[in-house]
């Protein structure tokens, strides 16, 4: 809820905003009203990938970053596919 | 009733719920708590069935994947209350690869020399954050500003609100730093905004939407940002 209150605020104040939220919490993304989220399927805690997996931390952020020049209209949301996996046991 | 010392015979709801902030506390399953009892008990007879069939084939895969299906499951209903009709919506004045990007978490991330020190509270550990729970989500939240350039010996983080593990062995699992960097580098994005912000996303609702967040917008705003990455945990 936190982020959605300060997604919609920057975004009032004519800052665009994008928000990576885990699946768990889509429904929070969807009835707070987001201009643009981005769901990953990571468990609570670990929103951009797991420790020591920069390949999918990246993929997660472009995809964030890429709502900025795709989204036309707020309430977008895209759910990244990609299941869970751990990372390096040594980051 | 958290006590696994007592004399008197754990119900199954007492059990469920003490993984929440109770004896057994562990932040990953504090969503058993949200649980009924019997959908609790499922939980536990289809994880200790996939955590046998593991003993045989060694696929940890499955058992996550059932974590990750019963956390949504858990998670349902919460935060339903913060409702709206209408989404903001304004167009960024140029492509993302022209423009300076923000960066502001929930992660609860703040810089060795600058620990905000929740209640006065010099030092705070993890488990006393934990501990602390119902303060923060009666506390106004505190923004703590991390420059792009700090040693990663110096990224600190605390979060009463979630199994911080994860990020305590690589911050980018919420904390995009060198992720961003590398992208400006590469010219995904224009720029990387410095500093990025991070603050405890266990907090009080009204008092973010009140009293912190005015001033964090116009903190922003002050450091020239064109768009804003948000990453709540």
């Amino acid at each position: 809820m936190s982020v959605g209150h300060v997604a919609r605020g920057f975004e009032e104040a004519g800052i665009p905003t994008v928000s990576v939220f885990v699946r768990a919490f889509r429904h929070v993304a969807e009835v707070m009203k987001l201009p643009r989220t981005v769901i990953t399927q990571h468990p609570m805690g670990r929103p951009l990938g797991g420790p020591g997996d920069p390949q999918r931390q990246r993929t997660v952020i472009e995809a964030a970053l890429g709502l900025f020049d795709s989204a036309t209209a707020g309430g977008t949301v895209v759910e990244i596919g990609d299941t869970w996996r751990p990372g390096a046991v040594n980051p | 009733m958290t006590d696994i010392e007592s004399d008197a015979a754990e119900t199954l709801e007492e059990f469920k719920n003490s993984f929440s902030y109770g004896a057994r506390s562990d932040l990953t399953f504090k969503f058993l708590k949200s649980l009924s009892p019997e959908d609790a008990g499922e939980f536990f007879r289809q994880l200790l069935g996939e955590v046998g069939r593991s003993l045989d084939h060694g696929e940890v895969g499955p058992i996550h994947q059932l974590v990750f299906d019963w956390q949504v499951r858990g998670y349902e209903k919460s935060g339903r209350s913060h409702e709206y009709d209408t989404a903001p919506f304004v167009a960024p004045a140029k492509p993302v690869s022209a423009s300076k990007v923000g960066v502001l978490t929930s992660s609860g991330h703040f810089p060795a020399w600058d620990d905000p020190n929740p209640f006065g509270i010099e030092n705070m550990t993890q488990v006393e954050a934990e501990a602390r729970i119902s303060e923060f989500m009666r506390d106004t939240p505190a923004l703590s500003a991390i420059p792009i350039d700090i040693d990663s010996g110096d990224l600190r983080v605390r979060h009463g609100g979630y199994d911080v593990r994860s990020v305590s062995r690589d911050p980018e699992v919420a904390f995009p730093l060198q992720t961003l960097i590398a992208l400006e580098a590469e010219g995904v994005i224009g720029e990387l905004s410095s500093p990025m912000y991070s603050f405890t996303g266990a907090t009080s609702q009204g008092r973010l939407r009140r009293q912190a967040l005015p001033g964090w917008i116009d903190r922003l705003k002050g450091d020239g940002i064109d768009v804003l990455l948000l990453v709540p945990v």
